[in-house]
């Protein structure tokens, strides 16, 4: 279907029939995201078609498999239309019980649905991980199959490029974007629309086409590739269509990702065919092309100019700026890195406009903004939410508290280079200026919810280690500042901490904060320089009493029992690995130092808090 | 003693002077100026390693490689050659050279290419007894790595795909193999390894059949991944390498596989498994053979 015309795409939405309403009795929306297909959704499937086959119901039964849904901790999963019935955690028993009592009975399946821990939500929109998103780049989640160009063309899709090429002036697009105040969602939070004014404006004459769009998909694109490739496509077909550019490519950063890539690929093939992307776009003179490239993984790539260095074939090493890429990046000419979430927006705010995306979110950051939600909260997954929300409601009421009632200590957001946000700032609403404010970043918009198990001189200890596994060497700050403090906080955890040493710490942290050329270098000290702001007198209990409170730091720590507490129940000895505890039943036990492994089993597995953890040296401070 | 080397040089200043590097670092060096005698040592001995010139009166380099690998398959070749090695390179993985002294070489060079030769060697010898009956079909590689070359010689920045490409073939970047993408895409041999070298999807090392990934990203990090790395050291045995001693699986680690919501998260091949149960790594494990 070569130039496909704006009556064709019409007609492709008119004819388009919502998979949720295919079957007559009832339609099946199997998730097929990466987690949910690990896990066995595929097997479902077949499981299904069988016993719908046996029992004459495959032609009133629809079953289509779809993008990924978000809510990964429950899968293998899926919905069930009429209803929006929600089941989890599915096995192919499970599926011959929702054949028997749903879809035959009309009685819902209780053993799958959702529960709260003492009821059971049914309808998919009920449930509280789903009810407080604002779906909006992912309002195709579980609805549509990332692989079928009509389900996205049926959802409005590539509209918003038709108005684009059509209707409206490349400079109202950009004005449009600029009203919106969509902000870069890779993290920095730059202004889009005036990173594609100046891309607009650069080059040396007015119709050089020599400028270029390119996505940088990193692992956390994961997330819409699986749901919506082609939003990232349409979008970027749209800011070359501001821009004046005719070739994009989108940058995969890990060659391993082959999921991301043959999806990409496939969502470009599609859209090539259907001639949304080539030569003479809907009968115009406007052309555009789409290339998937692929990086040799490390971090440091997901860095604009890192990148543009990576797509050229050399090593990933970021560039000063300026030159900003808009005016100076891809083989010398004026190129706009986004990264997909960021794209993705753009042709929401084109078909609906700069207020509607004003709707939600803050005055400064408007918008909706996706996180990854992990670590200790009970429902773990990728969320959509308003900006501005408040890391509490993500947690509490997104996330669904903590597990087993663990007390929050902080959380972590911003990927590996990001920050820690301790319990007590937990107010604060998710925007770029105010978790900036807080001393960390919205970066790839990972948050990691960690309980009072958590030693925050450790994790910090693990960032640095990351930090200088990825720092690219180019220039000193990072490259040598992330490994002393890295080595600092080595031997604070290993009991040769001095005083001094924390302050030697943030004077390296703020230093290299300051003079480091690129993101990682900026970003990384955070995680010391937080760690160090709101957890203080973890790190003086390592250096003056070298006492690792939480028992993280094997040197820092013995495991005792506590005779007063210790009931005597032997489960403690059960587990213990290497044998190190003995007691008769209903007596006290003991712990053997010169045996015992500090692998905090005993700790975790005693319902009687008699376990204590002291000090190496003292042994006499209590947790 | 580090290994037995035999040298065949027709010049005898070369063999004495192989000599006098390589013995005081502990290797066992044998030399002769003739091929034919060279044959009848290679018959009556085990060497670990063949050094030898490229143009010689009576048998050439090339035919006393060859029968050198008739004889003794498991010996290691590192050839000399006094001219441009443009024809040769190609050869390599056919006649099983595994790299090349360039002429005139300074000691240090002789003994740095000897030692990773050797090193490497030792490593391959265990990994191609296994993959012997499947696949020791070099020209096959060689000829689908000079086709992708040709493909994107013109394809501005295309080192990082012809890489990619090239290691998906091989699986590996060894040197030899280094050297012909640079020629090939005329780039110096030093930026090719300064991005070979940079990016961590590259090895230069074999791997096993089965590679597993342990992300060790900041969420699976949070979520222990430690200790599936622990469990899995303590259930395969891994060599420096980590690569286990039947080559059939080898692991490394991550920095992130984007999958972050089901933490803690592994790769075994081109499977993504999530949620992983340190204790139940085995059994993840099991369906790889």
């Amino acid at each position: 279907m070569p130039q496909i015309t704006a009556d064709d795409l019409k007609n492709i939405k008119a004819v388009y029939k919502d998979p949720r309403q295919r079957g007559a009795r009832a339609s099946i929306m199997l998730c097929g995201g990466s987690s949910c297909s690990t896990r066995g959704s595929l097997k479902l499937k077949e499981t299904f078609e069988k016993e719908l086959k046996q029992r004459n119901l495959d032609s009133e039964v629809s079953i289509y498999v779809t993008g990924c849904n978000g809510f990964c901790t429950q899968s293998p999963l899926l919905t069930l239309y009429p209803g929006g019935i929600f089941y989890e955690s599915l096995t192919p028993e499970d599926i011959i019980q929702i054949i028997e009592q749903h879809i035959l009975k009309g009685e819902h399946y209780s053993k799958s649905l959702y529960s709260t821990g003492k009821d059971s939500i049914a309808a998919f929109s009920d449930i509280p991980f789903f009810k407080f998103q604002t779906s909006r780049v992912l309002k195709n989640r579980g609805l549509t199959d990332p692989d079928n160009i009509d389900d996205y063309i049926g959802g409005n899709g590539y509209f918003a490029l038709l108005k684009a090429v059509t209707e409206t002036e490349p400079s109202a697009i950009i004005s449009e974007l600029k009203a919106s105040g969509l902000r870069g969602r890779g993290g920095g939070g730059f202004p889009t629309g005036l990173k594609w004014e100046i891309c607009k404006k650069a080059g040396s004459s007015p119709n050089n086409r020599n400028k270029y769009v390119i996505c940088n998909a990193g692992p956390i694109s994961r997330n819409i590739s699986d749901t919506d490739p082609h939003s990232i496509v349409e979008g970027m077909a749209i800011a070359a269509r501001a821009t004046g550019a005719s070739k994009g490519y989108i940058y995969i950063r890990e060659p391993e990702h082959r999921f991301i890539i043959s999806r990409m690929n496939h969502a470009v093939a599609k859209a090539k065919e259907y001639g949304l992307l080539g030569t003479k776009i809907f009968g115009t003179d406007f052309d555009f092309d789409i290339e998937v490239a692929t990086g040799a993984g490390t971090f440091i790539c997901g860095e604009e100019t890192a990148l543009i260095s990576s797509l050229e074939g050399t090593r990933g090493f970021p560039k000063p700026k300026p030159p900003y890429p808009a005016v100076r990046g891809l083989w010398g000419k004026p190129t706009i890195v986004d990264n997909a979430e960021t794209f993705a927006n753009v042709p929401l705010i084109i078909l609906n406009g700069a207020n509607w995306f004003r709707s939600v979110g803050t005055e400064k950051s408007p918008g909706t903004k996706i996180f990854t939600l992990t670590g200790e909260v009970i429902n773990n997954g990728l969320i959509e939410v308003p900006m501005g929300t408040t890391l509490r409601s993500i947690v509490n009421d997104l996330g669904g508290g903590m597990k087993k009632k663990r007390k929050l200590k902080a959380i972590h957001i911003g990927g590996p280079t990001g920050g820690f946000i301790p319990e007590s700032l937990l107010d604060t609403p998710a925007t770029f200026e105010d978790i900036v404010k807080a001393g960390a970043i919205v970066g790839s918009g990972n948050i990691i919810v960690m309980d009072d198990n958590t030693c925050m001189v450790n994790t910090a200890m693990f960032s640095m280690e990351f930090a200088k596994g990825e720092s690219c060497g180019k220039c000193s700050p990072c490259r040598i500042g992330t490994t002393v403090m890295y080595d600092k906080l080595v031997d604070i955890t290993e009991g040769r901490g001095k005083p001094g040493d924390i302050e030697i710490l943030q004077d390296i942290a703020f230093e290299v904060k300051r003079t480091s050329l690129c993101g990682l270098g900026q970003t990384s000290p955070l995680a010391v320089l937080t760690t160090i702001k709101y957890f203080r007198d973890e790190y003086e209990k390592h250096i003056n009493e070298k006492w690792c409170p939480t028992g993280r730091c094997k040197a820092l720590t013995t495991f005792n029992i506590d005779e007063k507490a210790c009931k005597g129940c032997t489960s403690c000895a059960r587990k213990c690995p290497v044998g190190a505890i003995t007691g008769e039943k209903k007596q006290p036990h003991k712990i053997d130092q010169t045996i015992c492994i500090k692998c905090r089993t005993c700790f975790e597995t005693c319902t009687f808090g008699s376990i204590r953890i002291l000090g190496q040296q003292t042994g006499t401070r209590e947790a | 003693m580090k290994g037995k080397i035999l040298v065949v040089d027709d010049d005898n200043i070369i063999i004495r002077s192989c000599k006098g590097v390589l013995e005081p670092m502990g290797y066992d060096v044998s030399g002769t100026i003739n091929p034919r005698e060279a044959l009848e040592l290679i018959r009556d001995n085990d060497y670990d390693l063949l050094i030898t010139d490229m143009i010689m009166p009576g048998i050439d380099g090339f035919e006393l490689i060859k029968r050198t690998k008739e004889l003794k398959p498991d010996t290691t070749v590192i050839a000399m050659t006094g001219y441009s090695i443009k024809e040769t390179i190609k050869d390599t993985l056919e006649y099983g050279i595994m790299d090349y002294l360039q002429k005139p070489f300074s000691p240090n060079i002789l003994a740095d290419t000897v030692d990773r030769v050797t090193n490497l060697a030792r490593k391959l010898k265990s990994q191609l007894a296994i993959t012997e009956e499947d696949d020791v079909d070099g020209t096959h590689k060689i000829e689908a790595v000079n086709a992708l070359i040709k493909q994107y010689k013109t394809v501005p920045g295309s080192l990082i795909t012809v890489l990619s490409k090239t290691q998906e073939i091989i699986g590996y970047l060894p040197p030899a193999i280094q050297r012909l993408i640079a020629k090939g895409l005329r780039i110096p041999v030093s930026e090719v390894h300064s991005v070979v070298s940079f990016y961590p999807c590259y090895t230069m090392k074999v791997r096993g059949r089965h590679n597993i990934r342990v992300c060790i990203g900041a969420a699976c990090y949070a979520k222990k991944a430690d200790s599936i790395v622990q469990k899995l050291c303590n259930h395969l045995h891994f060599d420096e390498d980590n690569v286990t001693d039947d080559k059939k699986f080898s692991y490394e680690l991550v920095r992130c596989l984007g999958a972050c919501a089901s933490a803690p998260v592994i790769e075994v091949d081109h499977d993504t498994h999530g949620t992983v149960d340190p204790d139940k790594i085995t059994e993840i494990l099991k369906d790889y053979n």
